[in-house]
């Protein structure tokens, strides 16, 4: 049975093939501009296993950014929860550069780093670091006073326990908040590969869009658009299991 | 073993009126004693004070052989990813093992230890957590409002059990039930709004421990008394 992220998806992706083909045909439009249905079909056999094997590529390299960017979160947010100067040092300077469009910088990136995984990984983590920051610095920041009260009491609170704590108590926030952040370590990562990459999907349809061969775009939305709901599906149920082992369900 | 307080002086950050003006009050010796009062009346924020949670008051809070203060609440919670008998295990000082099962039997925590916090009902959740501070070391403990949700009987037990572990320990009792504080407690502070003078009154409870037999007329007028005073 299919989960409902990818359903939902599916009848998304065939309402906006279905507005497109009502364009094409109502404007009588050419298979230039908007090819017709056996073309799309013809593209998609000839060029699904291609284009699969470039969507797996990105997805790699959105979950590596992705991990990288919940590593250097969880951290820097541990930092930030201080209430010392560098904690809020580390809370402003959060909340002010991630003001900042990311994808601005992207192009020196791809100039220091040239095209290629380190330049992917990097913007990929890049984007979708500053919102995933923002929620673990005001979730390992806000104290849990009726639990945290006994630890500060007999003098046992130390910076593991506390993280814990408050962690434990957010983790359906903080779930939430990994989950959303996957959509964009996966824009991050196309974003990136339109701009600096010689492999992925969106290096993919950047040819094909210098081609104006909207099929393929068409093909590669597609499996986008599956392998990402797959991938929000898999943590989903990641965290499922961390909330039923740790009895928060 | 003393506390006493001398000329505080108190009012919130912000706020217009004063909580405590020129407060006086004094416990001068060991055993169950209470903190009685209306509500709002400032007892929770003395208990902070005492405790040194709150700071920046003018006047003296003095301890003498007080060395160790703890303050218990009653909406505190335990953390939610092990059961009671792992968390109580792991907080509870090597010295104090024996006193962990004694507690656990007198307290009716043997069925709730392999359960969760959340799992627990309010009474349950209050008992496991005055439970663990009493295996702390300590010299004070204020416990505000630590047995609600209690019923009585086992609410009685409770207390009598504390009484006769700790006797040289020190024990604030802030409760709303003056029927309890009457009987179980030796000294009684009975707080007062700013404007009465003096604000804190105190009265001798009966200092009940469950091997002799109360007067009902004594009861009734020390009940008699904490009402007026308050």
């Amino acid at each position: 049975m299919l989960h409902r992220r990818v359903y939902q998806f599916l009848i998304i992706y065939f309402i906006g093939f279905a507005a497109l083909m009502l364009v094409k045909y109502s404007l009588n439009l050419s298979d230039y501009t908007i090819p017709g249905v056996s073309e799309i079909w013809t593209t998609c056999r000839r060029y699904f296993g291609l284009y699969l094997m470039a969507v797996l590529n990105t997805l790699c390299v959105a979950i590596l950014g992705h991990l990288l960017s919940i590593c250097m979160a969880t951290v820097v947010g541990i930092i930030g929860r201080l209430t010392i100067w560098i904690g809020s040092f580390i809370r402003v300077a959060a909340y002010n550069i991630q003001a900042y469009p990311i994808v601005a910088v992207a192009p020196i990136i791809f100039i220091l780093l040239g095209d290629g995984l380190s330049s992917r990984l990097l913007i990929a983590a890049m984007i979708c670091y500053f919102p995933l920051l923002l929620s673990f610095i005001g979730i390992l920041s806000e104290p849990v006073k009726e639990i945290e009260h006994f630890f500060e009491s007999t003098l046992r609170m130390n910076w593991r326990l506390q993280a814990k704590i408050r962690a434990f108590e957010n983790i359906h926030k903080l779930i939430t908040v990994i989950v959303g952040s996957a959509t964009l370590a996966m824009v991050g990562t196309i974003v990136a590969e339109f701009i600096a990459a010689n492999a992925g999907i969106g290096y993919s349809i950047r040819i094909a869009l210098y081609q104006s061969d909207l099929a393929k775009i068409l093909v590669a939305l597609f499996l986008i658009g599956i392998c990402t709901s797959v991938y929000l599906v898999f943590l989903e149920w990641i965290g499922w299991l961390v909330k039923k082992r740790l009895g928060n369900i | 073993m003393q506390l006493e307080i001398k000329e505080l002086n108190y009012k919130y950050p912000g706020s217009v009126g004063d909580v405590f003006q020129q407060l006086n009050c004094q416990v001068t010796e060991p055993g169950f004693h209470a903190l009685f009062g209306p509500s709002g009346v400032g007892k929770t924020t003395l208990a902070k004070m005492i405790a040194g949670d709150i700071k920046g008051f003018a006047g003296e809070i003095n301890l003498q052989r007080i060395h160790q203060v703890l303050y218990t609440y009653n909406l505190e919670r335990l953390p939610g990813w092990c059961c009671l008998r792992e968390h109580l295990d792991s907080i509870t000082p090597k010295s104090n093992r024996q006193r962990l099962e004694d507690l656990v039997d007198s307290f009716g925590l043997q069925p709730c230890l392999n359960s969760r916090f959340a799992q627990l009902s309010l009474g349950q959740q209050n008992r496991t957590n005055l439970a663990r501070y009493l295996l702390q070391d300590f010299d004070l403990l204020i416990m505000d409002e630590s047995l609600a949700n209690v019923d009585e009987i086992t609410k009685e037990k409770i207390i009598l059990k504390i009484k006769s572990l700790f006797p040289e320990r020190c024990f604030l009792y802030i409760s709303h039930n003056v029927v309890e504080v009457s009987k179980f407690c030796k000294q009684i502070l009975v707080l007062r709004s700013h404007y009465k003078a003096p604000q804190a009154v105190s009265l001798q409870g009966q200092d009940f421990n469950g091997q002799r037999i109360l007067k009902e007329k004594d009861l009734e007028q020390i009940m008699l008394e904490i009402v007026n005073a308050a």
